[in-house]
């Protein structure tokens, strides 16, 4: 590649640009500046929210960068993206310079001049000193290469250790590109929403945002929905009996609780929230003059005997109104044989509401029933994300942990029957490492002095 | 037993300022005793510290919670001052070096000071917490904090010494290499600690990441010291640089450890809950 811009090409120039740690470097901390805003702005509210809060010049700016819902935005995406390309190109351009690296023949290595970290003179020629050289080389770095020296009497010999934790940082960074592709597939493929579901109703569909309704291909079934407390009265758990059926036939039982979730065809299920909603309400209705009591399920349509329809909307199990009524109200939908459906407020019987449209309704018994909010979840990406972070770890250790270190030992005879040690080094990290090795090696050589 | 775990802990909190004035002598008066007084004096605060964190655990069993000690800011607070004397005695056992303890045992000071002043309480865990992961995911991040505090403790004696006027030391390439080091050792750890709390999240909420501010804050420290890493590839970003660098760190540790839920906690719920 040129060092001159006006000679290269512009594909050349990009390639540069996206192959400097640089860049890596400025990407991180971009990245780390942005993500601070969206820690610090409400994230996910109605444009009205940010309009109210903070003015309409500042409401609009950050509508219009999309800093309500920054980390889905499109920049802080191209951002993630830039990163990822950087990564990607920087190991393509130093991984063939490192592969050529560990191919290479260690004996290569034996002409290379280095400083001496440790010099000294022992007796005797250096072929008596070459047995415990090789032998103390050998146990702190393995194989030991040597040859003669050309010059003088004497050889010198060399031994590497650790060159393919060199791979170390790209496993490091396929392990990101692995997590990033984790989430785009979940992205792409996946979906997520939620299911309130009452206690003993069956549902095979749920809901995404706020009114999109997906089938699921198979029901669920909550049997029982059961809080529990410790005694100071702090929640202890949520718990949700639920059964899958596939066809109407049960398939599978099992209790969902906090931490715990149930699959069930590679969709996940998870205890989320609960509250009440109303069950079976009996009701008595009069109307034409003629009373008669009738059982309604809840949220939906119920045919009544003499014809038209009625459902309850809404029920409150206790309301005060002061001296004039305590009790229960419910908010009913009531459609007549013939004609509109009207909206009622219904009151426990025996009330002394007077009667106000063509018909009364009344409250006889109402059954208040637990419901159970599930997150559903289906993410065909999340085995990458375990895999990507497991081998990132992996490649944290190779990357920190282990060096690429040769230590070269130089005999040569100094003349009067004494011979020179020289021990030098190199490592492409962790030096304080290497000195330590240098010094056992200097301390075992000259041990027997 | 709760009882004998609190004092303990109360007495650990001032044997910690000892060692602090321990080591503090030792850099001063150069005289070997207190050196070896104030490792000495560590290593017997580090094993009462140790035994009231399992007297604790014991007793939360006594009174039918049964949990590991790492639910809430009290507890977690007593466990990081505790990883901080971990990861110093390792240092100061590899490096021989002494006067880092005047930096870094102060900070197990503080930690154990704020403690103080909340509600030991022993409590039972709210549904949420109740997981496998607690121990692993606790245990990961304040071992990776600790090796983060120690570094900036590093940081601060390289700046407070002034080796940036002679960066080619051999003191001040060591103290170089021991705060690149202590942030590798606390970046591993953190990640570690956010993969587990991932997995966690996903078992209990069904997400491995929503952009929750304990997460995004966890992430930003996780890129702050990224980029520090990837500095040492750049032409000058050692000594002073990279010793502010390592402080600025902390900053963000600090910030998620106790800005989240100091100050962003009106936001999202669930971080006034967790740790």
């Amino acid at each position: 590649m040129s060092n001159n811009p006006s000679s290269s090409s512009l594909g050349e120039r990009v390639w540069s640009f996206f192959a400097s740690v640089k860049l890596s470097f400025s990407l991180l901390l971009i990245l780390a500046a942005t993500s601070v805003a969206g820690t610090l702005l409400p994230q996910k509210e109605a444009a009205e929210l940010y309009l109210r809060e903070f003015g309409s010049t500042w409401g609009g700016l950050i509508l219009g960068l999309g800093l309500g819902d920054m980390y889905h935005a499109v920049w802080f995406r191209l951002l993630i993206t830039m990163l990822a390309v950087n990564l990607v190109v920087c190991s393509l351009n130093r991984l063939p310079g490192v592969l050529k690296i560990i191919r290479k023949d260690p004996a290569a290595d034996l002409d290379k001049k280095r400083a001496a970290a440790h010099s000294f003179t022992l007796p005797g020629q250096p072929n008596d000193a070459a047995g415990a050289a090789r032998l103390a080389l050998a146990k702190e770095l393995g194989k030991v290469h040597e040859k003669p020296l050309k010059e003088k009497e004497g050889l010198v010999m060399l031994a590497q250790k650790g060159v393919w934790s060199r791979l170390g940082v790209y496993v490091v960074h396929s392990s990101v590109l692995i997590i990033f592709t984790g989430a785009m597939i979940g992205n792409i493929f996946g979906f997520s929403g939620d299911m309130m579901i009452s206690q003993g109703e069956t549902l095979d569909y749920i809901t995404i945002g706020h009114d999109q309704e997906r089938a699921l291909g198979f029901s669920l079934r909550l049997d029982k929905f059961t809080l529990s407390r410790y005694a100071n009265g702090m929640v202890s758990e949520y718990r949700s009996d639920v059964t899958f059926l596939q066809n109407g036939k049960e398939v599978q039982r099992k209790s969902l609780v906090v931490n715990d979730p149930a699959e069930f065809n590679g969709i996940d299920f998870y205890q989320a929230s609960y509250g009440q909603s109303p069950g079976k309400v009996t009701v008595r209705i009069t109307r034409d003059g003629q009373t008669f009591d009738a059982e309604l399920e809840p949220k939906r349509w119920n045919p009544l005997p003499g014809g038209g329809e009625a459902g309850v909307l809404e029920v409150r199990e206790n309301v005060q109104m002061g001296q004039m009524y305590s009790g229960p109200v419910a908010r009913m939908a009531y459609k007549p044989p013939q004609g509109e459906p009207m909206a009622i407020t219904a009151f426990k019987a025996g009330n002394k509401f007077p009667q106000k449209g063509p018909v009364k309704i009344e409250l006889v018994d109402v059954k208040i029933v637990p419901y159970s909010g599930l997150q559903v979840k289906y993410d065909p990406g999340v085995w990458f994300i375990w895999v990507g972070c497991c081998i990132m770890v992996i490649g944290f250790l190779i990357a920190f942990y282990f060096a690429h270190r040769k230590v070269w030992v130089r005999l040569e005879s100094a003349g009067s029957g004494r011979t020179r040690v020289e021990i030098s080094g190199s490592t492409n990290k962790n030096r304080i490492g290497l000195e330590r090795i240098m010094q056992r090696l200097h301390d075992n050589l000259r041990g027997g002095e | 037993m709760e009882a004998l775990s609190n004092t303990l802990l109360v007495a650990v909190t001032f044997a910690y300022l000892g060692v602090s004035v321990l080591y503090l002598c030792n850099g001063v008066f150069k005289r070997e005793f207190f050196g070896s007084a104030a490792t000495v004096a560590t290593l017997l605060t580090l094993a009462v510290h140790t035994t009231a964190i399992i007297l604790r655990w014991v007793a939360s069993y006594e009174q039918g919670y049964g949990h590991a000690p790492f639910s809430n800011l009290f507890e977690s607070l007593v466990f990081f001052a505790w990883t901080i004397t971990l990861i110093y005695l390792i240092i100061e056992n590899k490096t021989r070096m002494k006067v880092i303890g005047a930096y870094a045992m102060p900070l197990a000071f503080f930690a154990m000071l704020y403690a103080l002043k909340l509600d030991p309480a022993i409590k039972p865990l709210m549904p949420a917490l109740k997981s496998n992961w607690l121990i692993a995911h606790v245990i990961a991040c304040f071992l990776g904090y600790a090796g983060f505090a120690v570094s900036a403790a590093l940081s601060l004696m390289y700046l407070v010494t002034k080796q940036e006027n002679d960066p080619k030391s051999k003191r001040a390439l060591l103290l170089d290499e021991l705060i690149y080091q202590t942030v590798v050792v606390g970046f591993i750890l953190l990640t570690a600690g956010i993969v587990t709390g991932s997995i966690w999240a996903n078992s209990a909420w069904g997400t491995y990441w929503s952009w929750d501010p304990k997460e995004t804050w966890s992430l930003i420290t996780w890129l702050v010291y990224a980029a520090m890493l990837h500095s040492r590839y750049m032409r000058g970003w050692q000594g002073r640089r990279l010793a502010w660098f390592s402080l600025i760190g902390f900053g963000c540790v600090l910030f998620t450890y106790f800005g989240v839920n100091l100050l962003l906690s009106g936001l999202h719920s669930y971080a006034t809950g967790k740790t």
